[in-house]
């Protein structure tokens, strides 16, 4: 009951979170300077034609009209529409969101299957080869450029192994795409009992998802091993060993205890890396929502950007939600 | 309830000597050749300031000793076992089922995620191999035990939500309950209300004498020892300078520091004045290479004091002082 309660209230505060976070983006959007109608219209529109556009978008009234009118719009589910594309944004983000969501999540996955086992052995074995090479792991995967470490496996495993077919969007232009219903190819494929597609989807994927893993396994390393390290140094650890327990139930207890730090981190890369993946991207040509919002900004193509805002911002809100959720369940303290 | 010295020993000591070397430091010496000797179902207090190194014995037997700290030499006998020459696994067996520890501040030292009852039921099935449901059964009795009440609600409950009295008794509860021979109390109750204090004192002593269980008991507080152990000993900088049954311990300590601590505890003000005056300031050249560790310290002390370190003598049988010049005993 009281769960349920803090369920709801927390909810309750999602509107005006953001609400929050779109007016920001439309402050900091606007602030850019650019004029989307001079960039429509080419370097040969007359003044009159680039005026006569700027008010046929609204772009001649004040700001705080322009963003109430993107609020309002906003409610009814229309987020605008690209210039570019000529799409609107909400059909836009909807291909391309779950892009980036399916790249991300897989490589958040395997940074988790790198970072947390390395992290909790070299914290059990501070002095031993492991806990080298993490420390070594951490430092060198924190100073290696993402777009850099994409490059060289393209190079390796595609110029010169011929391994993979080549890293160009997220499935084969040969291969029908499987059809939406997560958004997530290989889901979507296997879903579908689509065997080309699923293939051809996880090839795809490898290159970018193995730097990403590699990469982000990183601060999780880091954040385990210390979080861990400290774990085991505390008193209820040292009075387990005091009392004779086995060394692999100690470590599972503070392991225990070391989770909601882990999650900490993880879910700020979560949402992190749905923008910050836009490297990766732009090496693989992905088509995702991080390679569409940076069009965007460069373009001055607004809607697109503040779409993105706001997706972005769902998401990470709806992450941290469920990360709070789960200090619930591993920490009695925060209970009550 | 002094036992026979010819019975073999649970634990004797044999010139422990502990230090800590810290990476480029000068090493300290912890412990200085200590010898402590305790019989089956015998309560030894062993009493001593902070620093004194009452801790560190008590990890050295736990064979627990944090680094930088090393054994230097001697032997710890754990039933005739020299414990110093055990490989980790094999004290880990013994940690727990046959020497237990009971710590102080023990919300601090409970696992904050798991509830006491599991916490119990842990080392029930890790030291005794219990089923788990016997070992349920038998942490729940534990509780019962240890006068918690409704136990079987306490059981589920977590360290964060039992005061701090009723936490000590989970502590105690989890040192007894695979029935060790020898349970050593490290200023176990030092943080709690001085009434709950006395009710825990006279409950472990209650448990411990039902199940015949040796104790090392290591406090700062003399008074707490007088009522509660068979024999006393006092460390002063990895040393014992005292050792006595504790009714003539008290009848008459015979070594200024042992009457310096008593004074302290003392309600008699006359007394705590004459021992805790001032010591007049030392010359630089009277201090000597092998002093008394106590003469710097010392109301009594006299030239012999700084160049002539004294060595542990029996001043009656199983009354042992380290002084030249101890005190003599009161005839009043």
């Amino acid at each position: 009951m009281v769960i349920l309660r803090y369920i709801g209230s927390r909810l309750l505060f999602l509107i005006p979170q953001i609400v929050g976070i779109v007016l920001v983006g439309f402050i900091l959007i606007k602030a850019v300077p650019g004029d989307p109608a001079t960039l429509m219209l080419g370097p040969m529109a007359s003044t009159d034609s680039i005026a006569k556009l700027r008010t046929d978008l609204g772009l001649d009234r004040p700001l705080p009209v322009q963003f109430f009118i993107y609020l309002q719009k906003l409610v009814h589910g229309d987020l605008g529409t690209s210039w570019q594309t000529t799409q609107p944004v909400l059909s836009d983000l909807r291909t391309r969101f779950p892009a980036t969501l399916e790249l991300v999540s897989y490589g958040l996955l395997l940074a988790l299957l790198i970072g947390i086992p390395l992290g909790v052995l070299s914290a059990v074995r501070k002095r031993g080869i492991i806990g080298k090479i993490g420390g070594m792991y951490g430092l060198v995967a924190g100073a290696v450029p993402d777009f850099w470490l994409a490059l060289v496996l393209v190079f390796v495993f595609y110029s010169v192994l011929h391994w993979l077919a080549s890293p160009i969007g997220r499935i084969d232009i040969s291969v029908v795409p499987p059809d939406t219903i997560t958004g997530f190819y290989t889901i979507d494929s296997l879903l579908a009992g689509n065997w080309d597609a699923l293939g051809s989807s996880v090839q795809h994927l490898l290159l970018p998802v193995v730097t990403l893993g590699l990469i982000n396994a990183g601060p999780i390393l880091k954040m385990t091993q210390s979080t861990m390290d400290r774990m085991l140094q505390a008193d209820f650890s040292q009075y387990e060993r005091l009392c004779g327990l086995p060394p692999q139930l100690i470590t599972r207890h503070a392991f225990r205890n070391a989770l909601p730090s882990i999650l900490t981190i993880v879910s700020v890369l979560y949402g992190f890396l749905i923008g910050g993946a836009v490297l990766v991207e732009i090496v693989f040509s992905w088509g995702g929502a991080g390679q569409y919002a940076v069009q965007g900004v460069l373009n001055s193509d607004f809607n697109p950007v503040l779409g993105f805002v706001i997706f972005s911002a769902l998401f990470s809100l709806v992450i941290y939600f469920l990360v709070d959720l789960a200090y619930l369940a591993i920490d009695p303290r925060i209970r009550h | 309830m002094a036992t026979s010295s010819s019975a073999t020993p649970v634990l004797e000591t044999n010139e422990l000597t502990v230090s800590y070397r810290p990476y480029g430091l000068t090493p300290v010496l912890a412990l200085r050749k200590v010898n402590v000797r305790i019989a089956p179902g015998e309560i030894l207090g062993l009493v001593g300031e902070s620093g004194a190194g009452k801790t560190t014995l008590a990890k050295a037997i736990m064979g627990v000793i944090p680094p930088p700290g090393v054994v230097e030499f001697g032997q710890i006998f754990f039933n005739g076992t020299d414990l110093t020459q055990q490989p980790e696994d094999e004290l880990n067996q013994l940690r727990g089922r046959a020497i237990s520890i009971i710590v102080a501040n023990p919300r601090g030292e409970l696992n904050p995620l798991l509830p006491v009852g599991e916490q119990l039921t842990n080392l029930a099935r890790f030291h005794l191999h219990a089923p788990m449901r016997q070992a349920r059964q038998l942490a729940l009795d534990m509780l019962g035990a240890v006068k918690i009440p409704d136990p079987a609600r306490r059981f589920r409950a977590y360290p964060h939500e039992l005061s701090g009295g009723m936490a000590q008794r989970v502590v105690i509860a989890a040192g007894l309950i695979c029935s060790p021979q020898l349970v050593i109390s490290d200023d176990a109750t030092s943080g709690l209300d001085v009434t709950v204090q006395v009710q825990i004192l006279d409950l472990l002593k209650k448990l411990t004498r039902e199940r015949q269980t040796s104790m090392l008991y290591i406090t700062r507080d003399v008074g707490v020892a007088a009522n509660f152990c068979d024999r006393i000993a006092i460390l002063y900088q990895g040393e014992i300078v005292e050792e006595a049954p504790t009714a003539s311990f008290f009848a008459g300590p015979a070594h200024p520091y042992s009457n310096l601590l008593l004074a302290a505890f003392s309600h008699h003000s006359a007394l705590r004045k004459r021992w805790s005056r001032e010591v007049a300031p030392l010359g630089q050249a009277e201090v000597g290479g092998s002093a008394c560790l106590f003469a710097d310290r010392c109301l009594l002390h006299q030239g012999k004091c700084f160049n002539d370190h004294p060595e542990l003598r029996e001043l009656a049988p199983g009354r042992f002082v380290r002084c030249h010049f101890p005190v003599e005993r009161r005839s009043s």
